[in-house]
């Protein structure tokens, strides 16, 4: 920490930095909670629908049907240092479904339809193929079922969209209902500043 | 035409003729020895699979070929790596600008020709390493879309590059001065002549007739195509483990192909058999017959 800088200004400043790979919120509201105030994480190395080597496996949805907040307060992030933007994201589309007339799979994956794609960059107009394309999540739609996260995993994808507890919507059980549910104990508790921490260098919560 | 596993090469573990981390490269030479580089080292092996020799590298090596000449040179982060075929060093190219990784050496003509997957595009040197142009940056992109992190091509008898392009979902060629020759390939999810997923092809081999061998990851998959792109079989799906990505691959002069399995440390060897004849198809072909 840089001498005269506050834990909470150092912790803002860290933010803005997360803010530009997409992690910014989460790490914006982990920063108002009291200083060692235990909170809920999700360790996306541990949960199925990202863990690295769990392939050709079900999702996942227990993050959706368990948490005692209505839609979920765990939600899909993408963290923009790592994705590929590609022209065909299997996190986006259902890249097992018929190919449309444009040359596209004709099904999203996303139930929620939460994950906007816009072409960004110098466009190549004659060849779609040859563009990169952002993928956003609008966070107020996705209630953290996981598909787009087992989808983006590789070896399909990048592996760039993990679940992360939003600590604006989670409510802190004593108990979280998750944590009781989840088959892989991905769901632990840490300090504020633990937490924080662990977005820094890890990119999750 | 169909592909049957008649062998397995190498594998995950500890002992001499096998690999403890990675296999990322393979190459057969004009005897049907099977170069293979991973870890920080090149095995050698027999025909039969059994170990020949093998060597360390400087650093982790991505790919591997085998000149006309017998030398075997190794793609790595920065520079290629020259040998003998016992193993001796007796060159290296280094060049982080222009070798920033490579992921595939080729030879055409009397140039060497190598991917550096961090500029997204292939390198042509001369043969004393000296750079003397650059293919496949001049699009809108400045280069090939490969999320997948690894370029891979091969290089056909007439001299022409076949590349795979995988964010494209297609496989380019080009002329050895960067000309444009065209491609193929489209995505598809459901029809095995298309390439599925967000970037496949990921590797790419040619046969002595033309017949364009790849790769792909996410259902891991081998396939053959002929020359103009009409897919001729799928060469094997089942055999690879599901996590499997960028599998290097080669083809011998016997049309046996081999595919490296990048989580087992394998390489897997598969040979085309004969189609069994059709019931009631059994005479002897009549003249003007097509499959005389
Ligand atoms: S319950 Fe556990 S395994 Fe299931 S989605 Fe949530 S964190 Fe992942
Ligand atoms: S987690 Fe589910 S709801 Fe949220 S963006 Fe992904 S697919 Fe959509
Ligand atoms: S602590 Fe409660 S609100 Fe937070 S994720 Fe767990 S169940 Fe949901």
């Amino acid at each position: 920490m840089s001498e005269g800088l506050t834990r909470r200004e150092a912790m803002g400043h860290a933010a803005r930095g997360l803010a530009a790979i997409g992690l910014g919120v989460t790490a914006f509201h982990l920063i108002r909670k009291a200083d060692g105030q235990i909170v809920w994480q999700l360790d996306h190395g541990r949960c199925v629908n990202s863990r690295l080597g769990a392939v050709g496996v079900n999702t996942c949805n227990l993050c959706t049907s368990e948490c005692v907040v209505a839609q979920s307060a765990v939600r899909a992030v993408n963290d923009f240092s790592k994705c590929g933007r590609c022209y065909i994201c299997p996190a986006y589309y259902n890249v097992t479904s018929a190919v449309d007339e444009s040359g596209l799979p004709s099904e999203k994956l996303c139930p929620r339809d939460a994950i906007t794609r816009t072409m960004i960059g110098d466009a190549d107009p004659e060849d779609p193929a040859n563009n990169f394309y952002e993928y956003v999540i609008d966070e107020t739609k996705c209630d953290g079922c996981g598909k787009c996260v087992m989808g983006c995993k590789e070896p399909a994808g990048l592996g760039s969209i993990r679940l992360a507890v939003r600590h604006d919507l989670c409510v802190d059980c004593n108990r979280c209902a998750i944590a009781m549910a989840c088959p892989d104990d991905a769901f632990t508790q840490a300090s504020v500043e633990e937490a924080f921490e662990r977005l820094e260098t890890k990119g999750g919560t | 035409m169909k592909y049957r596993l008649i062998r397995t090469i190498s594998g995950r573990g500890q002992e001499p003729g096998q690999f403890t981390e990675m296999l990322r490269g393979i190459a057969v030479d004009t005897d049907g020895r099977v170069f293979a580089v991973g870890d920080t080292a090149v095995r050698v092996f027999q025909a039969d699979g059994s170990l020949l020799r093998t060597w360390s590298t400087s650093s982790p090596g991505y790919c591997i070929a085998v000149a006309r000449n017998g030398h075997v040179y190794v793609g790595l982060a920065g520079q290629i790596e020259i040998y003998e075929g016992n193993g001796t060093l007796i060159g290296a190219w280094r060049d982080e600008q222009h070798l920033g990784l490579v992921t595939a050496i080729g030879f055409a003509d009397t140039s060497v020709l190598a991917a550096d997957a961090n500029a997204r595009c292939i390198r042509r040197l001369d043969p004393s390493g000296k750079l003397l142009n650059t293919i496949g940056d001049d699009n809108r992109r400045s280069g090939f879309l490969i999320p997948n992190g690894v370029i891979d091509f091969a290089v056909d008898r007439k001299g022409v590059i076949h590349t795979a392009n995988p964010g494209c979902h297609r496989v380019e060629r080009f002329a050895i001065d960067g000309t444009r020759l065209g491609h193929f390939g489209r995505f598809d999810g459901q029809d095995p002549s298309g390439f599925p997923g967000c970037c496949n092809p990921t590797n790419v081999a040619v046969d002595d007739r033309g017949r364009i061998f790849v790769t792909e990851k996410a259902g891991p998959r081998a396939k053959v195509y002929d020359s103009d792109g009409t897919l001729l079989s799928v060469v094997a799906d089942s055999q690879f483990e599901l996590a499997c990505k960028n599998m290097d691959l080669a083809v011998d002069s016997q049309g046996q192909v081999y595919v490296v399995d990048t989580v087992k440390l394998q390489i897997l060897v598969f040979a085309p058999q004969a189609e069994p004849v059709a019931a009631g198809n059994t005479a002897a072909p009549s003249e003007g017959d097509e499959s005389r």
